[in-house]
């Protein structure tokens, strides 16, 4: 059955869970001016990278690219479908500690961070266990409840800018090599890899995805640009999330909640757990395909454990952002390797069946 | 067998996920919660001291209860608050947050950037000068003013009882001045009045997180008209009449002459006559009005020269034309050498009930 909608609505809100946090922050630190170039730049990457892996996705038929590079060989298939697990465990790690960071910074001080992070694997394990249609049933219903809170609080946040602060518009093309800026790649490289992995599950259409990917770039731009007009260059350099100071700077006098705050929050989290939720199926169908003698329902509750584990065992901010460093090169090979050799792979093969 | 025994352990780990709903971790009750309304603080010899003024219900009403104390930090003083007290201390709904004025004028850099960092408190709050010691201040208000709990809010509260001719700034603003390179702000300065009332003396130029100049009431106003908050309703006094603001617009140019920066800025104001004093106008209202708000506001733009503080944000006007590493000097090298052509256009666009004679 043709899905491409349901593909399409959880493309983007898992993408929208992913920019709100530390997409902002990072961008602002790379450049001092001219920001939207190096949001442009990275769009115009992962708009690439998905059109690439598309492609070869619609090359290769109805089948995950797990098929495809054990059809190429052996090789390929540690080359690429292991650093993938990988990068998909280290991502799961990152988002769970990060947000469960940002959980207590902004509401829940006197929670211990071991009973958040707790919940916040418990829910996308059991997703993920659930099996892939029924995460995708999740993420519409959760992209019912809570896009429309977004896209509303999302509007007000335009009150309190100043758009004279859009100015310099052309900043120097050092950002390339600022860390934060390869760090900011985050956004562009977790999200998109689902879509090879859900195919004879999930049907869907290539368009939609790509349609998808292109309503995306507003909140791009806006999730940078909404602190730095607020704020000014300068001053939303000093913030850790300056997106999230920003909102706090609304005041809606007729809403009776004073701390709006929150309720995007929750939204972007519920939106993290269904990015968490495939991410960890897509581990397990890695790792099952590489051994199949462990059974998908053990794994899928042994990746999460592990993940759990590994998130104790850092201590403090600083050593998340050094993971988050650590990751880069990591992500960088993932979102180049994975898509390219997805469209050669699925064209050699194309080409083959057309021969025979 | 196997599959309804599945099930039944997964119905009692959803009921149990149930018990996670109370949600928070040493959940205090907001009964055993005191929450401030406005906070004072003021620094002498190194030590913060910190005034709470807690609204407190009661059988007969609600009552206003002032607590003091001294500490090395704003924190400590809570803290030290909060200990003596039988609930604890939460600064969430804190609304106004009063600066003694030597306070401001050491600088507030340090506690507003801490009052950033910390969730305790919204960066929504308004700050606002205290032209007094704080004590006598808060025992004028807790002794005269109607115990309601949030009187002193209410003063700046735009829906409640604020008045165009008062700056309305808020913490995050203050904030953006101390790092901002063309931006600063003005903080209102009060002081207690007579019968019940407090009185507003004008606002305080804040450049980077210090005090450094006043301006008046009136000026003010302009400073409001200029930044784009309504100057609705405001009525302005003259010798023959007075008049109300209903709607003002910008226009400006600006540009750069050898380093010189340029403004051109035409105001338009559009009133409404409420009262007139023997026989006028309404060509001598304009005049009088434009000539009186020229001179206003060259009075506000010399004082913001002098002192090298752009609470005008005039420097925003000049984004495009700078480049950032001199918009880093704006406020020394460029704001003093500033010259503006400001120019005011008055439309009466009602005279109300009754013909201007």
């Amino acid at each position: 059955m043709d899905k491409s909608w349901q593909v399409a609505l959880m493309y983007f809100i898992v993408h929208l869970g992913l920019i709100f946090f530390m997409y902002p922050g990072d961008i602002i630190a790379s450049t001092q001016d001219g920001h939207w170039i190096p949001i442009v730049l990275g769009f115009a990457l992962h708009l690439a990278a998905l059109s690439l892996y598309l492609k070869g996705l619609f090359n290769w038929g109805n089948n995950d690219i797990i098929a495809l590079y054990m059809k190429a060989g052996k090789g390929y298939a540690v080359l690429f479908l292991l650093p993938l697990a990988v990068y998909f465990f280290m991502a799961c790690i990152t988002v769970v500690r990060c947000s469960a960071e940002i959980m207590t910074i902004v509401m829940l001080s006197s929670t211990p961070l071991w009973a958040v992070m707790l919940t916040f694997l418990l829910i996308p394990t059991y997703f993920a266990l659930k099996g892939i249609t029924s995460i995708f049933r999740t993420g519409v219903l959760i992209g019912m409840m809570n896009v429309p809170i977004i896209l509303f609080f999302f509007s007000f946040s335009f009150q309190n800018i100043d758009w004279r602060y859009v100015f310099p518009m052309i900043g120097k093309a050092s950002f390339l090599t600022e860390p934060s800026y390869l760090e900011s790649f985050f956004v562009f490289a977790g999200g998109f890899l689902f879509l090879g992995f859900i195919q004879p599950h999930v049907a869907f259409r290539k368009r939609y995805v790509i349609l998808a990917a292109i309503a995306l770039l507003p909140f791009f731009i806006f999730s940078v640009y909404i602190p730095l007009l607020t704020f000014g260059q300068s001053t939303a350099s000093t913030f850790n999330f300056p997106f999230i100071v920003s909102l706090d700077t609304i005041s809606i006098t007729w809403l009776m909640f004073e701390r709006i705050t929150v309720f995007l929050l929750l939204s972007l989290i519920s939106f993290l757990m269904l990015f968490l939720s495939l991410s960890l199926w897509s581990t397990m169908r890695i790792v099952h395909a590489g051994i199949p003698a462990l059974k998908p329902r053990y794994l899928l509750v042994s990746i999460p454990v592990l993940v759990y584990v590994v998130c104790l065992a850092i201590p403090s901010w600083t050593d998340i952002v050094k993971l988050f460093w650590w990751n880069t090169y990591l992500r960088f090979y993932i979102m180049a390797a994975i898509p390219l050799s997805t469209y050669f792979l699925a064209s050699r093969s194309k080409k083959r069946m057309v021969r025979s | 067998m196997k599959h309804t025994w599945m099930r039944a352990v997964g119905i009692a780990i959803a009921v149990g996920i149930a018990a996670l709903l109370g949600g928070c971790w040493d959940n205090r009750d907001i009964d055993h919660r005191s929450l401030p309304v406005v906070m004072g603080v003021s620094l002498s010899k190194d030590k913060y001291e910190v005034v709470l003024q807690i609204p407190e219900t009661s059988s007969k009403g609600v009552n206003l209860r002032i607590l003091k104390q001294k500490g090395r930090t704003i924190n400590q003083a809570v803290d030290k608050i909060s200990e003596r007290m039988e609930s604890s201390v939460d600064l969430l709904h804190l609304k106004v947050i009063l600066v003694e004025k030597g306070y401001a004028q050491q600088g507030l850099t340090d506690s507003i950037a801490s009052f950033m960092r910390s969730r305790d408190i919204s960066p929504k709050t308004i700050v606002a000068i205290c032209d007094e010691k704080l004590d006598p201040f808060f025992d004028y208000v807790k002794k005269s003013m109607t115990p309601r709990g949030t009187t002193l809010y209410d003063c700046f509260e735009k829906n409640a009882g604020w008045n165009p001719q008062m700056s309305l700034t808020r913490i995050w603003e203050v904030y953006r001045s101390i790092h901002s390179y063309t931006r600063d702000v003005a903080i209102p300065i009060i002081k207690s009045g007579r019968n019940g009332t407090i009185d507003y003396l004008g606002s305080a130029i804040i450049k980077n997180g210090r005090m450094v100049d006043q301006i008046t009431p009136e000026e003010t106003l302009l400073f409001n008209s200029f930044n784009g908050h309504s100057a609705q309703g405001k009525i302005e006094v003259m010798d023959k009449a007075s008049v109300m603001i209903l709607r003002s617009s910008m226009r400006h140019r600006s540009k750069i002459v050898q380093g010189t920066p340029y403004l051109y800025v035409q105001i338009t104001v559009k009133v409404s006559i409420v009262e007139t004093k023997g026989s006028v106008t309404s060509q001598s209202i304009n005049q009088e009005l434009e000539k009186i708000l020229m001179k206003r506001f060259s009075g506000m733009l010399r004082k913001s020269q002098t002192r090298e503080a752009d609470i005008l944000g005039l420097g925003q006007y000049f984004r495009n034309k700078i480049p950032r590493t001199q918009l880093r000097v704006w406020r020394e090298s460029y704001l003093p050498k500033l010259r503006m052509d400001f120019r005011i256009k008055s439309i009466i666009q009602n005279d109300g009930y009754t013909k201007l004679s």
